[in-house]
């Protein structure tokens, strides 16, 4: 993977709960984004003390095997059961019509996003890369956009003011992860899953409509009707996704990880707006003021 | 080609309730060369020529057109109103008299003002400040608990995203419980004014999805509750206003408060303090006008109360009223299930 950031963080396991009190929302169009590109930092984070909060943007419907209509149920009740996998608190749905979210005004899909954020009091975003290339999927791109964009301006005083009066007040979004949903996309962050393998493997296994969550037993029943069978599928369904998910849906996870001797980790573009506590105005004043 | 007074016969029983003497016996009728064999389906509407934002050019009337009178006691407490404008004189010239009799028979009302209305003023920043002062002036003369404003570009909210613009009156809706609202008819033809419409059609898809279970469902877990907005009031802006009249507001004991409610307007609109500066330009010229009276506030009043609202007299006068505004009304639904289960009631017989 190709990556101009040099300056590369590896953040290795840690132990205790050092985010404890904060939230994070990860912000994806299509239910199988977050499970692929950051389920186990997802998984990690909120085992380090952050509650989590999971948003859709789209309703899925071109994604699956049902009518228009079967795909947008069997997306949403996916998503659920993955985000109850993750260790998420509650899922969020704007149902936006997948493929379509290019012709919705950004500014009313950044609205709801702040006013979540708001109410939500999310410090740390995690979703697509809004300066990233090379991504066919328009929802991804305007929901990078929208989210990051929604990030900055929860934490103004004059966007949407009457989110105030109904008791949610500015909350600024300091912290963001992008992920590397493509190859090439820019990463200067790489988070040590290996703790969380099994979490991200049971969220996968979840994404039956999109996302190759059952292809195990998909392959398994094709191969019985073959007269076939594959060891490493086992004697049922739910081993054979899982495994299904283990032998090929993790290489990015393990190539990852390989450069760092990790056995698994997921890449972002991570950006911390937090402020230092004394400013350079601070300390200018401490060195140089003088007494009346 | 016969000539004939231009009053059809259809609308002649709509008006009996106000007063179809009155509405005869109006001089300065227009007279129309529109044949005897058409009945007309507009109605040219007296004006007294003082200004153009009073009353429109002309009213269509539904045949159960109705006059609102004064109700005794507090008909409405308990219930909220949110009067929704696009600019900061639009409630106060078109509606602020049913505002006014409204919030006294026990609503509680909110002012819900879209624009900026940066292109009334000195400079666009100037204009900006008065009219959101005025804004709020316009909101605490007529009696609302708080004013809010969203600040779009005046002039432009077509370019706006409508669906922005409902969301966040579902949003105010939701979370004030809204029950009423009076706003510019989506439905008002030759309005030159884009504001106007987009304000009047964001309303009228707010007012009903604001009682949805299912559009912006994260709403309910912010903990607001569905609004169910069962009354609309629409009027027509003028000079070119041309909507479906079937309810007329007898706003004669509140002309006072709506005559206030336009001084407030500086920033735009006739009103604000033309009568003071019509005082001084007499004075400089060594008059005076003796309606005016003796100072700036006085000026003002009776500027507004004798040149802006005459024509809500002359248009009053038609239907029995001293002073009134005119609406497309819309009121609670009937329950139509409930009349099939009293039909089944009354004429089931035994199996």
């Amino acid at each position: 993977m190709q990556n101009n950031n040099v300056n590369i963080t590896v953040v290795r396991k840690q132990t205790g709960q050092p985010h404890a009190g904060k939230v994070f929302a990860a912000v994806h169009a299509h239910q199988s984004d977050v499970p692929h590109y950051a389920a186990g930092l997802c998984a990690r984070l909120m085992a380090e003390g952050y509650t989590g909060y999971l948003i859709r943007t789209t309703n899925d419907e071109k994604s699956g095997r049902g009518s228009i209509a079967e795909n947008i149920l069997s997306n949403e009740q996916e998503q659920l059961k993955m985000a109850g996998v993750l260790g998420f608190k509650d899922v969020f749905d704007l149902y936006y019509r997948s493929h379509f979210m290019d012709a919705i005004a950004a500014v009313e899909i950044q609205s709801r996003l702040v006013l979540l954020f708001r109410m939500l009091k999310v410090d740390t975003v995690i979703t697509y890369n809004p300066a990233a290339q090379g991504d066919d999927d328009s929802d991804r791109v305007v929901t990078a956009h929208a989210a990051q964009e929604a990030a900055w301006m929860a934490g103004q005083d004059h966007d949407f003011p009457e989110h105030f009066e109904a008791g949610f007040q500015p909350h600024d979004v300091l912290e963001r992860y992008f992920l590397c949903a493509q190859p090439g996309q820019p990463f200067n962050r790489v988070v040590d899953i290996s703790a969380h393998i099994d979490r991200k493997v049971d969220a996968l296994a979840q994404c039956k409509s999109q996302g190759g969550g059952n292809g195990g037993s998909l392959l398994r029943a094709r191969l019985e009707r073959e007269q076939k069978r594959l060891p490493i599928l086992g004697d049922n369904d739910q081993t054979a996704d899982r495994e299904y998910i283990r032998q090929f849906l993790l290489d990015d996870s393990r190539e990852a990880g390989k450069p760092y001797t990790l056995a698994y980790a997921e890449r972002f573009y991570y950006v911390d707006q937090r402020q230092p506590s004394r400013s350079k105005v601070d300390d200018y004043v401490e060195k140089h003021a003088v007494r009346l | 080609m016969k000539r004939r007074e231009w009053l059809g016969g259809s609308v002649a029983g709509g008006l009996a309730l106000g007063g179809m003497a009155a509405f005869a016996q109006t001089p300065g009728r227009p007279r129309s060369d529109l044949p005897a064999k058409f009945a007309p389906s507009a109605f040219a509407v007296p004006s007294t020529k003082y200004s153009p934002f009073t009353t429109p050019d002309y009213y269509t009337y539904a045949d159960d057109l109705v006059v609102e009178r004064n109700r005794p006691g507090k008909p409405h407490a308990g219930k909220v109103l949110a009067a929704i404008q696009a600019h900061s004189d639009d409630i106060p010239l078109f509606a602020a008299g049913t505002v006014a009799k409204l919030i006294d028979e026990g609503y509680t009302a909110y002012l819900i003002r879209l624009s900026n209305d940066e292109a009334a003023g000195r400079t666009l920043g100037y204009g900006v400040v008065q009219n959101e002062l005025d804004n709020q002036n316009a909101a605490k003369a007529l009696g609302c608990k708080k004013a809010y404003s969203f600040y779009y570009r005046n002039h432009r909210m077509d370019d706006c995203a409508m669906i922005e613009i409902r969301s966040r009156l579902i949003f105010l809706f939701r979370m004030l419980q809204v029950n009423t609202v009076v706003c510019m008819d989506p439905y008002n033809h030759y309005d030159e004014n884009p504001d106007h419409i987009i304000a009047g059609k964001a309303v009228e898809g707010a007012c009903w999805m604001s009682g949805s279970a299912r559009d912006y469902a994260e709403h309910y877990k912010a903990g607001l509750k569905p609004a169910r907005i069962r009354e609309k009031y629409y009027f027509a802006r003028s000079p070119q206003g041309h909507n479906l009249v079937n309810r007329v507001v007898d706003i004669s004991t509140y002309i006072d408060t709506k005559v206030r409610v336009n001084m407030a307007n500086k920033g735009k609109g006739p009103a604000g303090s033309a009568g003071a500066r019509l005082r001084q330009e007499l004075l400089q010229q060594g008059k005076k006008l003796p309606l005016l009276g003796e100072d700036d506030e006085a000026a003002n009043f009776q500027y507004v109360k004798f040149f802006l609202m005459a024509d809500h007299h002359l248009f009053g006068q038609q239907f029995g009223c001293e002073y009134a505004e005119a609406f497309r009304y819309i009121g609670t639904e009937p329950n139509y299930v409930d009349n099939i289960r009293k039909y089944a009631a009354e004429h089931a017989v035994p199996a």
